[in-house]
This record gives structure tokens, C-alpha cells and sequence, in this order.
């Protein structure tokens, strides 16, 4: 199956790891991403505060150029998913703003009307393709691998659409078909602090520290968004400090472990592009781990 | 934090606020003051009025009040306010509002001076590249706040870069004019609408 794929700026840039193992994952599964031409940012959490319309506009026109191509799109960007999925929510609630969507789209030729199926990578996995033939491609079980899932806020909030919006579980069924042991993770969908990071670090530490303390003995916590993963992984020395602990834990993402699995090479994983080193975990692969 | 009173007889109250800043207005206004949005807000503990009392100030019309709050700066866009309302308030929304208003108004304040300009230089970016790109992104934020936490953030971006995770160019839109019809005619557009108002 083929899947017109919209990656976002993040995919391009610092989760280029996520990029190669989103698509070395599906392809592993038959499926195939077949990048969006020419794709714009989605506006992030940004556009909105600049103008209302522009934050429809922009992720509209992605979603009209995909219309040519099929009548879905896929993302592994919780922020893109949002951006997308909330122009069709709100083309729904709001005549008037069609009105207002098909001026600025006339501008470049383009048109949309909202009926686009707007799809996440991990919802795509888990009800098109389905845990169980996810679990019969598994070479290597990840098995007693201690992994804490962290989903963050936008997969299933506000439009729960293929999860609760609290305690999601897609993600640990889809870990738990690895042979991965999910740990129970209460904070699995607080929020990591997003752009606050950069504009307002205390609290963003704050809110990171409150994430990792309960997991700091995990062999990796399991992320399906480009920020989060960013943020969990990148300010853990300074996180520690303020725990009064040393924090230490590698930021994966679900695709990577997807791919250990499934045993496809690095090239196609990336796991040497994380920052916390995989030295450790891969020692408890070696450990734990039992080949198919 | 410190219990603050006011004579609503004595306040300059705007009775279209609710209008300008909430999509929903009517639902806005059925708030019963729960206080679930405070409860589960992850930044309310930093904010000066939590949400559940912005939503009061916006209820009531108390315009000044709510437009120089530390709060909706401090959204971090989470939605958990906005998935546990019993009265469905998109409050989300809301505080994207504020900050449009806050900013069309010059209203000044710490938390703004970071926030907005970090916003403004992520929009820039994406204008001139049609995508984001980390590095100048931060170069034109730090340039309009402090330009020493440029330094601060070195290391972490040599690291990225060391990785493979920042790109050495800019990858960028082709249809660069399509960019910025988009963004000419949108903000062409709310200024119409402002105008009419």
C-alpha cells in the first residue's frame, strides 16, 4: 500500500532519524511513504499567533496538493496531525471561513474543501496494517526490553480520533507486539513544554523533569513526536540538576525500536543520531533479546 | 497567589470581549468556574491568574486585566484544558486569541517579549523558506531577545549538527511565490476584517 506522506520540517532536520526508520518500518511491511511534492510547514503552534487564516491556510495548502494524489495523508509530526486535521475540523464548524480559505487558495490555484483523511504514522500501523501482522514480521523479540511509552499531547488531544485522549494505548500494544515490556507511565500524556523550551526554560524543565523522574530506570522512553523527543533528550543534564539526580535516558522513537525488531540495518534506523548513545541498550538487547 | 478584588461597578468593562477572543462565545459564557482547565493545565502554577479565572475576566469583560496576564503566554497549546471542559470550551483556541490581541495591541510584558518574538521569528522563517530551519530560526530570535543565548544554545546545535540533525542548507519550498501569496493574502484579508470591526 502506498501512502502520500506529509514528514514536516522536523522530519528534514533534527528527527531526520525518525524520517528514515518511519519509512524503513513501512517498508519492511509493504507499505510505502511517498513524500508530498513540495510540502510547506504546517504553521506549528507559530502561525496561529501571527493570523487565524494563515494557520488554516497554510497546512490547507499541503492538504490540497495531497488531494491530488489520493484521498489521504499521513504524518508522523503530532504537531503537523493537529495542524491538518484541524483544518478539516474547523472548515466543518465554519462556513464562512471556506470563503475566506478558497480566496487565499485561489491566489496559487489551489482549492480545498476538507475531505481529506487526515492519518497519524502510529494509526496507520495499528488499525490499517494491525498489531498482528506487525508482530509476525518481528525477527528479533524485544523481549523484557523496559520501555516507557510517551505519546505527548496532540496524537489523541483535542480530536481523539484513533485514542483516548488521557491514558492512549495504541503505542504499548504496538510496543507489547515487539516483545517489549511497556512499563505503566501515568504522565504518558503531559505535556513536554513545546517552543517554552526556548522561551521560557524553567518551566519547560520543569515540565521534562516531571516526565522523566518516574522513568529513570527505563531502558529507553518510546516518543512519537519530533519536539517531545527534542526536548526529553536534549536538556537531561540540566533536568538532572534540578532533580538533584543523575537522568540518563535514551529518547527513542517508535519507529527506531520498530526496526530493531524487525532487524533492519542502522543506516536505515539512525540510531547513532542519538544524543544519549545507545551503548546501554543495546547491551540489554543482547541481553534480553531472543531472535525469531 | 494573592486574592485580587474588583468592583465590577467601578471597572471599564468591554461586553464584546468574549466576542473578539472566543470562537464560541456562547459556550464561554456557560463556564460554571469548575476550575478542571486549572487542574489540568501543566503550566497553571507559573501563571499569574490560572485559567479558570481568565475565563472569568473574559466573561465579565475585564479586557486590560485579561490582555496583561502572564497566563495565555504561558499555553503550551496541550488541549488538555480543551478535552476535559464539561461545557466543551475550546479554550485552546482562546488563549491563541489573546496573544493575536495582545500583540495587535502592543501590550507589553516579560513573558511576551520571549514568547511573541519566538513566534515572529519562526513566521519569518517559514515565509522567506517555506519551511522551518532551525538554525536561522534561532539566530533571529535570540538576535531580537539576547543575543549572548545564542552561545548558551552552541553546544546543543553543534552536537545536532555532529549527528547528521541540522541540515547544512535549508532545504525549502520550490514555489516560493505560492508562500507568500499565502501569507500576503491572508493577512491581507484580516486586516479587511479588522478594518469592518
Amino acid at each position: 500500500m502506498r501512502y502520500t506522506y506529509f514528514p514536516g520540517c522536523s522530519l528534514e532536520s533534527t528527527a531526520s532519524d525518525y524520517d528514515a526508520s518511519a519509512r524503513a518500518a513501512l517498508r519492511a511491511l509493504d507499505g510505502e511513504l511517498i513524500e508530498l511534492p513540495d510540502w510547506n510547514c504546517c504553521g506549528a503552534t507559530g502561525a496561529d499567533v501571527l493570523s487565524y487564516l494563515l494557520s488554516i491556510a497554510l497546512p490547507a495548502r499541503n492538504l490540497a496538493k495531497a488531494q491530488l494524489m489520493g484521498d489521504q495523508i499521513v504524518t508522523t509530526c503530532s504537531s503537523c496531525y493537529l495542524n491538518l486535521f484541524r483544518v478539516n475540523a474547523h472548515l466543518a464548524m465554519d462556513a464562512e471561513l471556506q470563503g475566506q480559505l478558497d480566496v487565499v487558495l485561489g491566489e496559487v490555484g489551489l482549492h480545498y474543501d476538507g475531505s481529506m483523511r487526515v492519518r497519524y504514522l502510529l494509526e496507520l500501523l495499528v488499525t490499517d496494517i494491525g498489531v498482528k501482522a506487525i508482530a509476525r514480521r518481528v525477527q528479533r523479540r524485544l523481549g523484557g526490553l523496559r520501555v516507557a511509552p510517551y505519546y505527548g499531547c496532540l496524537v489523541a488531544r483535542p480530536y481523539a480520533e484513533f485514542d483516548g485522549p488521557d491514558l492512549p494505548t495504541s503505542m504499548d500494544r504496538l510496543l507489547t507486539a515487539l516483545g517489549a515490556t511497556v512499563v505503566p507511565y501515568v504522565m504518558k500524556t503531559r505535556c513536554c513544554g513545546g517552543v517554552l523550551m526556548t522561551t521560557q526554560r524553567d518551566i519547560a524543565l520543569k515540565l521534562v523533569g516531571d516526565l522523566l523522574a518516574p522513568v529513570r530506570d527505563v531502558d529507553c522512553v518510546v516518543t512519537v513526536c519530533p519536539l517531545c523527543q527534542l526536548n526529553l533528550e536534549a536538556y537531561q543534564r540540566n533536568v538532572g540538576s534540578r532533580l538533584g539526580e543523575r537522568v540518563h535516558v535514551p529518547i527513542l522513537y517508535f519507529t527506531q525500536l520498530m526496526g530493531l525488531a524487525f532487524a533492519l540495518p542502522e543506516p536505515e534506523l539512525k540510531l547513532k543520531a542519538n544524543l544519549m548513545g545507545t551503548d546501554r541498550l543495546f547491551s540489554r538487547l543482547g541481553q534480553a533479546s531472543a531472535w525469531v | 497567589m494573592p486574592e485580587k478584588a474588583f468592583n465590577l461597578t467601578r471597572e471599564m468593562l468591554d461586553h464584546s470581549f468574549a466576542e473578539t477572543v472566543a470562537p464560541d462565545r456562547e459556550k464561554l459564557l456557560t463556564c460554571i468556574q469548575c476550575g478542571t482547565c486549572t487542574a489540568s493545565c501543566p503550566t497553571a502554577y507559573a501563571m499569574d491568574y490560572t485559567p479558570r479565572q481568565l475565563v472569568r475576566l473574559v466573561q465579565v469583560g475585564m479586557r486590560d486585566e485579561a490582555l496583561h496576564s502572564r497566563t495565555f503566554w504561558l499555553c503550551t497549546n496541550c488541549y488538555s484544558c480543551t478535552i476535559r471542559c464539561p461545557r466543551g470550551i475550546a479554550l485552546t483556541e482562546t488563549m491563541a486569541a489573546l496573544k493575536r490581541l495582545a500583540i495587535a495591541e502592543h501590550v507589553e510584558g516579560p513573558e511576551k517579549e520571549t514568547v511573541s518574538r519566538f513566534y515572529r521569528a519562526f513566521m519569518e522563517t517559514v515565509r522567506r523558506h517555506g519551511r522551518n530551519y532551525e538554525p536561522e530560526l534561532l539566530v533571529r530570535y535570540y538576535f531580537s531577545t539576547n543575543p549572548f543565548g545564542l552561545i548558551g544554545q552552541a553546544p546543543l546545535g553543534l552536537m545536532l549538527w555532529r549527528k547528521g540533525r541540522i541540515p547544512v542548507i535549508p532545504k525549502g519550498v520550490k514555489a516560493k511565490e505560492e508562500i507568500e501569496a499565502i501569507f500576503r493574502k491572508s493577512l491581507e484579508l484580516d486586516a479587511e476584517k479588522e478594518h469592518r470591526r
